[in-house]
């Protein structure tokens, strides 16, 4: 079973615990386990519309999630609830995120619209994906 | 002593409340009542954007109210939504007992579902925030994310009155129907 757990007080930050409550179920699929096993990124996540905001460090098969910002994340995404909830459905293709559907579209032109933010996409481009493919629902 | 939830007698009790309050109330309905939760099951019967949106969905939904004894809401309201593969067999308010053993279960306070039904508060983002609160298979909901906003969008598009804006005798009226509701179908 993967190692995730909350950070002291982030049981008390709604999206910390959605979040790794999603991930924890994700990670019990062996390929996502695997690239939960090479990921050592901290990725910052802010649902802006929510107001809410967390830090989820990954350490090569250990999770904390931090309910806020914590340290200097190598990942910022920054969003409304709703998009961040399209990334976890994003289709894996390949064994890449595939973002040529509808999904990834809709994904693709928020990013466009600056409507989804994230930094690190280029200089983290490894670990974004790595990520994208511990998050995606598929 | 209320009739056993799941007979055809509390069916058939439950459905002749909703025509009766059909026939004595006119639109639009209060928020929570079974001519108002007859309404949103209609529409979501009827909406091809649903539909379309929950082809894969599988188990119910139910939406549960927290208790305001002040408007007139003193017990926990339980919205039971019977949905399959983009159908939506019926929506009913239904005895806790029944509720609490839905597959997805949404409690909120009386204001936050208030809020959502008149689009001030987006479902997704209330969970985010912990103003609603889900129990059942999350990753289940999120892939369905998008059925889910329909779900919601069709409940604000009722235009419902909302019970803590009745007048004393309004909420005395949904007083006395949720107390009939209490003893005969044990809601």
């Amino acid at each position: 079973m993967a190692d995730v757990k909350l950070a002291p007080g982030a049981d008390e930050v709604a999206m910390a615990v959605m979040l790794s409550d999603m991930l924890k179920a994700n990670l019990e699929k062996p390929e996502k386990l695997k690239e939960f096993n090479k990921l050592k990124a901290r990725v910052y996540i802010n649902a802006k519309d929510a107001e809410t905001e967390i830090t989820m460090d990954f350490n090569r098969g250990t999770l904390t999630v931090y309910g806020g910002k914590e340290g200097s994340p190598d990942i910022s995404i920054e969003t409304d609830a709703a998009t961040l909830l399209d990334l976890a459905n994003i289709n894996i293709k390949y064994g890449m995120p595939w973002y040529f559907d509808e999904t990834g579209m809709a994904v693709v032109k928020k990013l466009l619209r600056k409507e989804l933010r994230i930094k690190g996409m280029f200089t983290r481009l490894g670990a974004l994906t790595r990520l994208t493919k511990i998050m995606s629902l598929n | 002593m209320a009739i056993p939830y799941g007979t055809d007698e509390w069916v058939e009790t439950y459905n002749n409340i909703v025509k009766e309050r059909m026939e004595s109330q006119s639109p639009p309905y209060i928020m929570g009542t079974p001519e108002w939760v007859k309404q949103y099951e209609e529409l979501i019967q009827n909406d091809a954007e649903y539909k379309e949106a929950a082809k894969t969905w599988e188990g119910s939904v139910v939406i549960k109210i927290l208790a305001k004894p002040e408007i007139g809401l003193d017990k926990d309201l339980y919205m039971f939504m019977d949905l399959w593969h983009g159908d939506c067999n019926y929506v009913r308010i239904v005895p806790a007992e029944v509720g609490e053993a839905g597959d997805y279960v949404i409690t909120g306070e009386y204001e936050r579902w208030k809020a959502v039904m008149a689009k001030e508060l987006d479902t997704v983002k209330g969970m985010m925030q912990g103003k609603l609160k889900l129990k059942g298979d999350l990753p289940t909901i999120v892939r369905a994310v998008k059925a889910a906003s329909r779900l919601v969008d069709l409940s604000a598009s009722t235009n419902p009155r909302f019970p803590d804006e009745l007048d004393d005798a309004g909420k005395e009226d949904l007083r006395a129907l949720l107390k009939r509701a209490e003893e005969e179908l044990g809601i």
